[in-house]
Formats: C-alpha cells, sequence, structure tokens
C-alpha cells in the first residue's frame, strides 16, 4: 500500500550569513515524508542533516523553497504559524536531553501535554518508557539514558504526527542508545507517528524504512529498506 | 594593549546594557555624594569662618534692664572671654503701605571691632553716632531691604515707647546672628515682609527706648575649655537683680539653630543615600560577576590551561566591577561638583551667608573615588573566588544540570499541585537562587522605601499645612498689642467692618520649672471655649482647655521629661514689673507642628500676672473679602505691635515650596533608577543563564508571550514581595529620616498618605516591569537552533 506524503520540501535552499561569509548549509533538496514511516537522515557533520531537520521542525525557514505539511504551506510562516505548527505537529528529542532542570521527570512532561487539546496520560507514557518509579526526580538526579527517555515520553505525549530526533543517542553508551531505538521503534509502530532520526552513526539506519543519506548540503541518495532491521538487534 | 584588557573591552561592550545600569547606580552614589558633602563642607566651613571673624556669642541673657557697668562684672566670671551689653527689642515698623510689619532692633557700641556679634557690611555704608544734620543712621538686613525699600537713605518709621520715630538706612549688613532672620519658632518660614533686623548705634537706641546708660541684653563668648554651663550660672546670679527674662546657649539661638539643622540634614543625607546606592550597586556587581565566572568556566579553565595564574584571572574579572566603579565615579563626580556648587549658591543665597566659599572639596573627592573602588573591588573579588576552585580538565566537561530545587511548597500538595508547570519553574528557580533573589528583593524593598520617603516630604509639608492653617488656626489674622489692655478695649477691634468674630488671647513668656531643671516657653492664655484655635494632644486628638492647669507643650514636656498630674513651678519673664511665681499643674501635653507654647485659660494666665480682665493680643475672624480692609484699620491703631495673616503666611510657605519640588522629583528619580538597576541587571542574567530551557521551551512549542510570561512571573513574585516589604521599610526610613533631621525647633510629622503608599506600589511595579520587558526583549530573537546545538 502507498503511504500518503505527510511532508513536501520542494527544492529547499538554506544560506547562513556567517559574517561576511555565506555558507550554503543546504542546496535544493527535495524530499517527501510519508506518513508513518521511521526515516533516518544519515550524514557527516557539515552535512546538512541538522539544518534538513530544523526546517522539517519548523525551527528554522529555508531561504528558499517550498514546504508543505499536508496542506499547509510552512515555507514562508511567521513565528506564530510555526509556534503552532510545533506545539500541534512535532515532538523532538535533542543529543543533549534539554529537560528543564527545575521540573520533575513527571512535570516535564506534563509541561508538554498541557500545550495540546488530547495528550497521552503522563502516566501511561512514564511506564511505557520504563520510568514510573522515577516520576518525582529531578534531571539532576537520572542518568543520561533516563533522561533521554524523559524526553522522547516529553515529545510522544503531545501525540505528534511527526517525532524528530537529533541525534538521540549521542551522548550514549550502545547498551542504552538501544533501548532509546526500541522506544523510538514502538512509538512509530504502535502510534503511527512519523519518525525522523538525524545521526551520523550509519548502523541505525538499518532500522529505517528509508534512509536519506546526506553529503555536501545535498541528499546525495535515498534508499528503501525493505527488511528493518529491529532496534534491538542493531550494533555499533 | 593587553589581551586580557581587550577581552575585559569586549566583554564591557557585550553587556554594555547591565554596565550601563549598575554604572548609573554608582553615578548617583557618587553625584548624591559629592553634591551633599561638597554642600556641606561649603556651609560648614562658612558658617565657621562667618562665626569667628564676628565673635559669636555662646550664650545669651535677656534682663528687663540693667546698667551698662554690669558688663564688668560680667566679664570678671572665671571662664568669660568676652562680654558685649546692648539692646535688643522688636519694636512695631509702619510701612508705607500701611502694612505692619516687626523689627528687631539690636544695639551695637561703637566702635563695635572689638564687641562680640559683630556685623559685615553688605552694601552702603555704615551708620554714625551723631550723623551730621541730625537724625538716626541704621543699617537693616538684606533680606528686608531687598522685600521692602528701594535705595539707602529710604526712611523707616517704627513706635517707640509711643512714639514715631524716623530711621535712615545707610546700608544693608548680616551678623552671625541674623543669617536667618525669623521673629521666632512660630513662624514657619522667614518672611521679610513682616520682619527685619534693624541694626543702630547704641547711643541712639539707648535714646529712643528710654534706656539711658542702660542695656537689656548681655552676649557672652567662653573661653576655650570653660565649662559653658557653670558660666551661665554665674552670670545669671549675676543679672538676677535685673529680671533675668530669658537665657540661653548658641544652640538655641534661633538663626544658629536652623542653620545648624540645615547643614546637619544634609550630613545626614550625604551619608545614607551614598551608602544605599553603593551597596546596591555593589550587590549587583556580586551577582553579575558571579554570574560570568561561572558562564565562562571554560574560558577560565583554558586560560588556567594556558598558565595564568587564579590570580591574573580573579584580577581580570574584577577589573570589570572596577571599570564599573571608575565610570560611574568619574561621571558622578563631574555631576556631583556641578550639583554642588549650584547646591553651595542656592544655599549661600537662601542663607544669606556673606562667606561664600565655593571650593571643589577634594576630599569628598577622593572619598567619593576611593569608596566605589573599595566597593566594588570588594564585591569583585568575593564574586570571582569561585575562579580558584575551576581545575581546567573539570572545567571543559559541560556541567551537570542544576541541582535539585524541591522547595517547602511541595510539602502541601493542595496547592502545589494547582500550579502549572511554569509556576513550578518559577517557583524552583526562586527558591535555588535563593541568594540572589535575596539581592535583587533587597534592592526592589530599598528602591521602593526610597520612594515611600520621596512622597512623604509632599505628605508631610501638605500635612502640616491643612492641620495648621485650616484645623487648628482657625483665625485669619492675630493682633498683638504693645503692653495688655484690658479685655473691653477689643471691642474697637471687634467692631471693625469684616471682622466676624474675636477672641482674646494673652501670652506670656515664661520659665518652667521642674526639679531644678527649666526650660523657656511661652504661656498662652485662651478662653477655655475658643473656637478659633484648637489645641490637639500628641495623639493628634482634642484636647479641650482646662479652666485650671496647664497643657504644656510636646518640647518642654520632653526637655523637662513632663507627664500629666506633675505640678510645675512658673516665672514670668514679661519685661513689665517684677517676676511672678505660680505653681501649675499639668493637665496634658499639647502638639503644633509650627511654632507653638503651652496653654492655658485666660482666667488663669491673669491669676499667673495677678491681674485681672487682661489679655496681649487678639484672634480674629474676618469675612474673606475684607481682611485687607481690616488689617489696613488694625495697623492705623497706635496701641498695635504686629498683625500676623495666615494667609499672606500661607502664601510665603507655599511660594518656597518649589525647591522641595525639585528634590522630591530628583529622589523619586533615583530611586526608580536604582530599582530599575537592579532588577534590569537580575533579569538580564535569569534570562542570558537559561537561554537553552527558554529555547526548549519555545520547541516544544510555547509561543514568545508564554515564554515571557515565566520569567515574568518570577519578577512578579519579586516585585510583590518587594513592595510588600518596602512599603513598611519605607515607614520605616521615614521614621529614621526624620529623626536625623528633626530639631528641637522643627520636626515632620510622620504622615504617610494612602496615596503615598499607592503610588511608590505603582512606581515600584512600573521599573520592573520596564526592566523586564527591556530585559525580556532578547526572547523573541532567541535562536533556537543556536541555542540547541552547543551542549552547553
Amino acid at each position: 500500500m502507498k503511504k500518503n506524503v505527510l511532508m513536501k520540501l520542494d527544492r529547499i535552499t538554506r544560506t547562513y550569513q556567517m559574517g561576511e561569509v555565506s555558507v550554503h548549509a543546504l542546496k535544493e533538496t527535495s524530499l517527501d515524508i510519508l506518513e508513518g514511516e521511521l526515516l533516518v537522515i544519515l550524514g557527516p557533520s557539515g552535512s546538512g542533516k541538522s539544518t534538513l531537520l530544523n526546517i522539517i521542525g519548523g525551527m528554522d525557514s529555508p531561504s528558499s523553497g517550498e514546504i508543505f505539511f499536508g496542506q499547509e504551506n510552512l515555507s514562508r510562516a511567521g513565528d506564530q504559524q510555526l509556534t503552532r505548527y510545533r506545539r500541534e505537529e512535532v515532538g523532538f528529542v535533542f543529543q543533549f536531553y534539554n529537560l528543564i532542570p527545575d521540573l520533575t521527570a513527571g512535570e516535564n512532561v506534563e509541561l508538554a501535554a498541557g500545550l495540546v487539546e488530547n495528550p497521552l496520560s503522563v502516566a501511561e507514557i512514564l511506564k511505557e518508557v520504563g520510568l514510573e518509579e522515577r516520576v518525582d526526580h529531578f534531571p539532576s538526579q537520572l542518568s543520561g539514558g533516563e533522561q533521554q527517555r524523559v524526553a522522547i515520553a516529553r515529545a510522544a505525549v503531545k501525540r505528534p504526527r511527526l517525532l524528530l530526533c537529533d541525534e538521540p543517542t549521542g551522548a550514549l553508551d550502545q547498551k542504552i542508545g538501544q533501548t532509546v531505538l526500541c522506544l523510538l521503534s514502538r512509538i512509530n509502530r504502535e502510534q503511527g507517528s512519523t519518525v525522523v532520526i538525524v545521526t551520523h552513526n550509519t548502523p541505525i539506519s538499518a532500522m529505517a524504512h528509508r534512509v536519506v543519506r546526506m553529503s555536501s548540503g545535498t541528499i546525495a541518495e535515498i534508499i528503501e529498506n525493505k527488511n528493518p532491521l529491529p532496534a534491538e538487534r542493531i550494533e555499533w | 594593549m593587553n589581551v586580557l584588557t581587550r577581552k575585559l573591552r569586549r566583554t564591557i561592550g557585550s553587556t554594555r546594557g547591565q554596565f550601563l545600569a549598575v554604572a548609573a547606580v554608582v553615578t548617583v552614589g557618587i553625584t548624591v555624594y559629592i553634591a551633599m558633602s561638597t554642600a556641606y563642607y561649603n556651609l560648614n566651613r562658612s558658617q565657621a569662618a562667618f562665626y569667628a571673624e564676628n565673635d559669636f556669642a555662646d550664650y545669651y541673657f535677656h534682663v528687663v534692664r540693667a546698667p551698662q557697668q554690669i558688663t564688668r562684672q560680667v566679664e570678671a566670671v572665671p571662664g568669660v572671654e568676652k562680654v558685649t551689653g546692648r539692646i535688643q527689642k522688636d519694636v512695631p515698623i509702619l510701612k508705607e503701605d500701611h502694612q505692619r510689619a516687626t523689627a528687631r532692633l539690636i544695639s551695637y557700641p561703637l566702635p563695635v571691632d572689638s564687641e562680640i556679634n559683630r556685623f559685615r557690611l553688605e552694601t552702603g555704608r555704615l551708620f554714625e553716632k551723631y550723623p551730621q544734620g541730625g537724625g538716626i543712621e541704621v543699617l537693616v538686613d538684606p533680606k528686608y531691604f531687598d522685600a521692602n525699600l528701594h535705595s539707602f537713605n529710604d526712611e523707616i518709621s517704627i513706635v517707640a515707647e509711643g512714639k514715631q520715630v524716623f530711621l535712615t538706612v545707610t546700608g544693608t549688613a548680616t551678623s552671625p546672628e541674623t543669617i536667618i532672620t525669623m521673629k521666632d519658632a512660630g513662624t514657619m518660614m522667614p518672611d521679610p515682609a513682616t520682619f527685619g533686623i534693624i541694626m543702630m548705634p547704641h547711643n541712639q537706641a539707648e535714646q529712643i527706648l528710654g534706656l539711658d546708660g542702660e542695656i537689656n541684653q548681655v552676649v557672652i563668648t567662653c573661653a576655650p575649655g570653660a565649662d559653658e554651663k557653670v558660666v551661665a550660672n554665674q552670670v545669671k546670679e549675676i543679672l538676677e537683680p535685673y529680671g533675668n527674662l530669658a537665657s540661653y546657649p548658641r544652640k538655641d539661638q534661633l538663626s544658629h539653630a536652623i542653620l545648624q539643622g540645615e547643614i546637619d540634614s544634609l550630613k545626614a543625607i550625604a551619608g545614607f543615600m551614598p551608602a544605599i546606592f553603593l551597596s546596591i550597586a555593589a550587590a549587583i556587581q556580586f551577582v553579575m560577576l558571579g554570574r560570568m565566572v561561572k558562564a565562562q568556566r571554560l574560558q577560565i579553565g583554558v586560560m588556567k590551561a594556558m598558565g595564568y595564574t587564579s590570580g591574573q584571572i580573579m584580577f581580570h574579572y574584577t577589573s570589570y566591577a572596577l571599570a564599573v566603579a571608575l565610570a560611574g565615579a568619574l561621571l558622578g563626580i563631574l555631576l556631583g561638583l556641578g550639583l554642588a556648587s549650584v547646591m553651595s549658591r542656592t544655599y549661600a543665597q537662601f542663607f544669606n551667608l556673606p562667606e561664600t566659599i565655593s571650593g571643589v572639596n577634594y576630599r569628598a573627592v577622593s572619598y567619593g573615588l576611593l569608596l566605589s573602588v573599595a566597593v566594588s573591588l570588594g564585591a569583585g573579588l568575593l564574586a570571582v573566588r569561585g575562579v580558584v576552585k575551576v581545575r581546567p580538565a573539570e572545567s571543559m566537561r559541560p556541567e551537570p544540570p542544576g541541582g535539585i530545587g524541591r522547595m517547602f511548597l511541595e510539602g502541601w500538595p493542595w496547592i502545589w499541585q494547582r500550579l502549572d508547570a511554569t509556576w513550578k519553574i518559577s517557583l524552583r528557580t526562586i527558591n535555588r537562587k535563593r541568594g540572589r533573589f535575596g539581592i535583587t528583593l533587597l534592592g526592589v524593598v530599598f528602591a521602593v522605601g526610597l520612594l515611600v520617603l520621596s512622597l512623604f516630604m509632599n505628605d508631610a509639608v501638605d500635612y502640616m499645612i491643612k492641620k495648621h492653617f485650616f484645623e487648628e488656626q482657625r483665625y485669619d489674622l492675630l493682633v498683638r498689642f504693645n503692653q495688655p489692655v484690658k479685655e473691653q478695649e477689643l471691642y474697637n477691634i471687634s467692631r471693625l467692618e469684616g471682622v466676624v468674630k474675636t477672641e482674646p488671647l494673652f501670652e506670656i513668656p515664661v520659665k518652667i520649672y521642674l526639679n531644678g531643671r527649666s526650660e523657656d516657653d511661652l504661656l498662652l492664655g485662651l478662653p477655655p471655649d475658643t473656637t478659633l484655635k484648637k489645641l490637639v494632644g500628641i495623639d493628634e486628638k482634642h484636647l479641650a482647655l482646662p479652666e485650671d492647669g496647664i497643657l504644656v507643650s510636646a518640647r518642654t514636656a520632653k526637655r523637662l521629661g513632663l507627664e500629666t498630674g506633675d505640678w510645675v513651678e512658673v516665672e514670668t519673664l514679661l519685661g513689665l514689673g517684677p517676676a511672678r511665681w505660680t505653681t501649675l499643674t499639668v493637665a496634658g501635653v499639647n502638639r503644633q507642628l509650627v511654632g507653638g507654647g503651652s496653654y492655658i485659660s485666660l482666667d488663669l494666665a491673669n491669676r499667673v500676672m495677678q491681674e485681672s480682665g487682661v489679655v496681649s493680643g487678639a484672634m480674629l475672624k474676618v469675612d474673606p473679602g475684607k481682611t485687607g480692609s481690616v488689617e489696613q484699620e488694625l495697623s492705623d491703631m497706635t496701641g498695635v505691635s504686629s498683625i500676623s495673616s495666615q494667609r499672606k503666611e500661607l502664601d510665603n510657605l507655599n511660594n518656597s515650596m518649589d525647591s522641595m519640588i525639585y528634590s522630591v522629583t530628583m529622589m523619586i528619580v533615583f530611586a526608580a533608577l536604582l530599582g530599575f538597576a537592579i532588577v534590569y541587571n537580575a533579569s538580564v542574567i535569569s534570562f542570558a543563564e537559561r537561554r537553552r530551557e527558554l529555547a526548549t521551551l519555545r520547541v516544544v512549542g510555547f509561543t514568545n508571550p508564554e515564554v515571557s510570561s515565566l520569567l515574568f512571573k518570577e519578577n512578579l513574585l519579586q516585585s510583590l514581595l518587594g513592595v510588600a516589604l518596602g512599603l513598611p521599610f519605607g515607614r520605616f526610613m521615614t521614621e529614621w529620616f526624620v529623626q536625623g533631621v528633626s530639631t528641637d525647633l522643627y520636626t515632620l510629622p510622620i504622615v504617610i498618605y494612602p496615596q503615598t503608599y499607592l503610588f511608590s506600589a505603582l512606581g515600584g511595579v512600573m521599573f520592573i516591569m520596564a526592566a523586564h520587558f527591556l530585559a525580556a526583549r532578547g526572547i523573541s530573537r532567541l535562536e533556537l537552533v543556536e541555542v540547541l546545538k552547543n551542549s552547553d
């Protein structure tokens, strides 16, 4: 069955002005993100993968080109429209977790849940990520893996149609990284969220439905993966 | 330029908002310090120089009349350095416009060169003992001259011993005892239109006042080291047979007391205002530098790895504070010197101080500089002591997330669970950063307190005017006679057209004794059913005038430690006939905001004087349109010595309020600046520290206003608490301030109107909002991608 297109990027360019130098982070890049897929964007640092993710996530706007989320044109969206888009449609997971230090694990999740009409139950999702015992702990009392699981719970609780992860295992060791990847793939499977993972870690691409390989600010190739590997079997 | 200096310069550039805010607080502190202490210094020096140059008396003795030679006896008292016998008497002036004024005649034995209380000729020429072509030559004080006369050789007409006498004015002069020309402590402000000093040769005064070969005042200076009180008691004994009316030390001399009060309050302000501003500046710098060292941990680690010592690095960060101090102090010195010269000039003009010393007070300048640098250095070193602990290797690793912010409120789940996540963030942040919160709070409390104090000045004056002129003194005119008259004679006044009501008054200068101590006071006899004068107690409640017993003045009560029910001895000091002694029971203590005295019933006043049916003056209620004509007719009555008009006194007072408005406005601006600076800095720091957290919230989907409101909630708590504490603190500061500037003659009522609290609270909220929004501008410019990319 052919999947619907959730997001369409059409000849996106992103140029940064760094002092007197123009940096072309993205050059004429086009990509369709499909509903319900798990997409891995792979590339070395400086290849433009984070820029692409930021534009997909509405944290940044393209210098030229068009982006559509469903019928909604985000290419020239203002700050308000982008905020609403992030709030309702997108969940973010960062390399360094970015939890609010002054909120407990439970409260960090609650914080996001309060932003949407129909969130998942906070208790449920924390149970789901295996942290039901750690609800009242502050980030400083949690290990890196635990913090990342809270971050995933925080992103997922909104039932986002798009879950974006920027090097989610970048600061974790392999074993803990694996559990994080398992979680992401389960959310993709069970909740039907489209999951986009940005990484420079090639083995991770084995779990993807499709792999986008970036190089020098543009898409080098898109590989369809007929038989994605279960996350728990990924090793690096 | 050294690399670290260059780094410092750039840091200042990138934090210029904060830099300027703290520097401004330092500037205000130093400006006020330099201006006030220079004005104090100048005023103090010119006062001292002027007193020394003219041999200002140490003690005054008034007698009814005594032979001139008595001064020899006084001179022989051990401890007495110099003695001058002279004549001083208040007489009515008949002005050309038929208005009444009072002249204080002071006689000067010629030549005056070696006498006490000499004067300095300001304009014109000295009077002559026996002018060619006859007549009497006099000098007047410059204020009276400016207000009433046109040119030298103008004549002043006075009434002396019942006869009209013409005096020719040859010039103007000021002496240490006439720097401020006020008739008595009952007047609120000098009014040169109704009171002036006339200086004349002693021989002429003897003649017109019928005191041939006699004097009625002895003034002395004491030898250095002599016990003034002992000397005074011995002189009093010598003067006893001549009707010792009053004696007082220099500190009770009106002109001196007022000038000294002003100088003292300058000194008080010069001390406490800068102390507040410099401490707050130090507190802000402490917070700023502490934060800077934390934020630049990595840089510090790198510098250490390269071989910089902790000392060098600490000095580098402390230099920031020194730069703030220097910038603030230099600007403050410039502004302060400017303001000082304006102030010194204004004071010199107001006080008519001939010796205007207007120098740069180098000591104040160097103290100011030293003080601000020392304070900044201290705050800086204390704040950056953390540098020592930074280890190069550790500093390169990202810092773990902040500590556990659990707080006491969480013990009460029914409150805690009702709070949304953003409130929890705010509360826990405050809890975790208690020190900084406390410092900011302190700043807000001081700023709001200063606002209360500034606005209080208006309240106090307004209250005094309302109470004094509209509630307590209900008469329009107060008439005094040359000598006591029978009460029936008041009929001549009450029948004048326009006089609505006349009530008698009997004023008797007295000495009140209790347990061997005494105090000069004025007894005021009024009819017990008086409607033109309302008496109030210390508690502001109405006091009924008893038939018997005395409502003693608050000042005398305080000085003698009197309480209701005490028995006091009263000795009359009226220059007519022998002194009378009476014993009176204290029926209460009255307070009057301006002037005042001790009140008794009219009958009792007569008994004290062993008279009956006699009065010395009258209070009049007059038809509003007729005040002028009534005053005119009263002026033409020969028995009338002075007429004081409430309306004129009020006008005179209102005219002199302008300068107060300036200083109040300035104080308000300073207070707002103080509050703004500290809240702005705290907000900027809090914002900088939490860029990452705020950006995360933005990414998660919080809107700009939602993120801004998070910071706002912290500021709101700060401002609510700051205002709530600042208002009572303001009252406390006011009490402290009033205590500092009060003299025996003047004290401000501690009255703070509700609107002062309201305006101070609003003002506080306003500067907090302004600072918050200026600091929170950055939220909309948060580069989400930039902020989140780095792990720190």
